[in-house]
């Protein structure tokens, strides 16, 4: 190391003691602002999210209440008649094709990838999952940081809501 | 600023994560010091130095559990970032970067304020000198100066701030000290 290098580190070291320490006081002041902003933004997302799933469960009571299947009749034994016990040798026809009731038959559906609902990370590892489709207003594509236009937010969409074994909310998808 | 992950650092960020004000402050307090010194010695502003500041505690606040101690110290990832953010203003600022002859800078009023003018004349001329060499420097070596030689990273350390090799922060360092001893060499020729 020559003299030129050597008083160069010297000039080094006497710039990196020189000068202000610390950044002026209205930094931390604004940067606390902002803190308390996102905490309340975050606290209300929150709520939005406990709210999204509370009525995600109310609607996935309702619907299991409403599909639970009747208590089936008993089996009646039939009597045969003679002839019919003759067709017994005879090779069995095959059953008629189900056919759907109108009610199903639906246009193929779309389902996207599931979104991780706001604050879904601070709730308890989920261990089992239920999935329950509900209809959501348009606008709350909002809360995945989709864009909605205003004048489709009234309108409803399908969704699938992930619900957790302790009934919270983790993720949803939409399906179109 | 410490180069390693300082004991309490992890939780101070988990703490920040969960919306603990306690802990961004002191979290703040710790390194405040350090990337706003790192943003003024890379700009020569202070109204840069102040945003970038205020920019790199942000991303602290909103991804504070994104922080992987296993990618490298705290230290160094405050320093990535404050790079990046100061190399996104003299971008922008390109036109209109001032100097450090600006009365009204930082350092101006610190040179200013000597109680003994005289005999820290000579001192302050050469640190001022020194600066303004470093400021000229194009900003990939102005970088390593700043995180090597002013604020004592060891190259593993800077290598992870900006990103690159450790070869790369060796040669450049190198080059870097080259040309700063090349420009005070001729301003002391300009003196004389």
């Amino acid at each position: 190391m020559n003299d030129n290098d050597l008083k160069l580190l010297q000039g080094l070291q006497e710039l990196a003691a020189d000068g202000p320490r610390q950044a002026p006081e209205g930094v931390e002041q604004r940067l606390l602002g902002e803190f308390h902003k996102r905490l309340h933004e975050r606290r209300r997302n929150r709520w939005l999210g406990l709210g999204t799933a509370a009525i995600a469960a109310g609607l996935a009571v309702l619907l299991w209440v409403r599909t639970e299947p009747a208590v089936p009749a008993p089996r009646m034994a039939r009597v045969g008649t003679p002839a019919s016990l003759k067709a017994v040798n005879q090779a069995p026809t095959p059953p008629p094709a189900l056919s759907l009731p109108p009610a199903y038959e639906r246009g193929p559906e779309v389902a996207i990838n599931f979104y991780r609902l706001p604050d879904a990370d601070e709730l308890p590892p989920m261990e089992s999952a239920t999935i329950v489709r509900v209809q959501l207003p348009m606008s709350s594509l909002r809360l995945i940081g989709l864009p909605v236009s205003e004048d489709r937010a009234a309108e409803s969409v399908q969704a699938d809501m992930l619900v957790g074994q302790d009934g919270l909310a983790r993720g949803v998808r939409f399906v179109q | 600023m410490s180069n390693g992950l300082t004991n309490g650092d992890g939780d101070l960020l988990r703490a920040i994560s969960r919306g603990n004000e306690a802990a961004f402050l002191e979290f703040y307090r710790r390194y405040q010091g350090s990337v706003y010194r790192f943003a003024l010695q890379m700009s020569g502003q202070v109204e840069i130095a102040e945003e970038v500041t205020q920019d790199v505690f942000m991303v602290v606040m909103g991804s504070a559990r994104k922080y992987d101690p296993e990618r490298g110290s705290i230290a160094a990832y405050l320093y990535g970032v404050a790079r990046n953010f100061v190399l996104r203003r003299l971008e922008q600022e390109r036109p209109y970067v001032t100097t450090l002859n600006d009365p009204e800078s930082e350092y101006a009023g610190v040179a200013a304020g000597v109680p003994d003018p005289l005999a820290d004349l000579t001192r302050n001329e050469r640190i001022d000198s020194l600066r303004r060499a470093v400021l000229a420097l194009p900003p990939a070596y102005r970088e390593v100066v700043v995180l090597c030689d002013l604020h004592e990273l060891d190259y593993a350390e800077a290598a992870t701030a900006l990103d690159c090799a450790i070869g790369t922060i060796r040669s450049r360092l190198h080059r870097a000290r080259a040309l700063l001893t090349e420009k005070m060499r001729a301003e002391e020729r300009c003196a004389v």
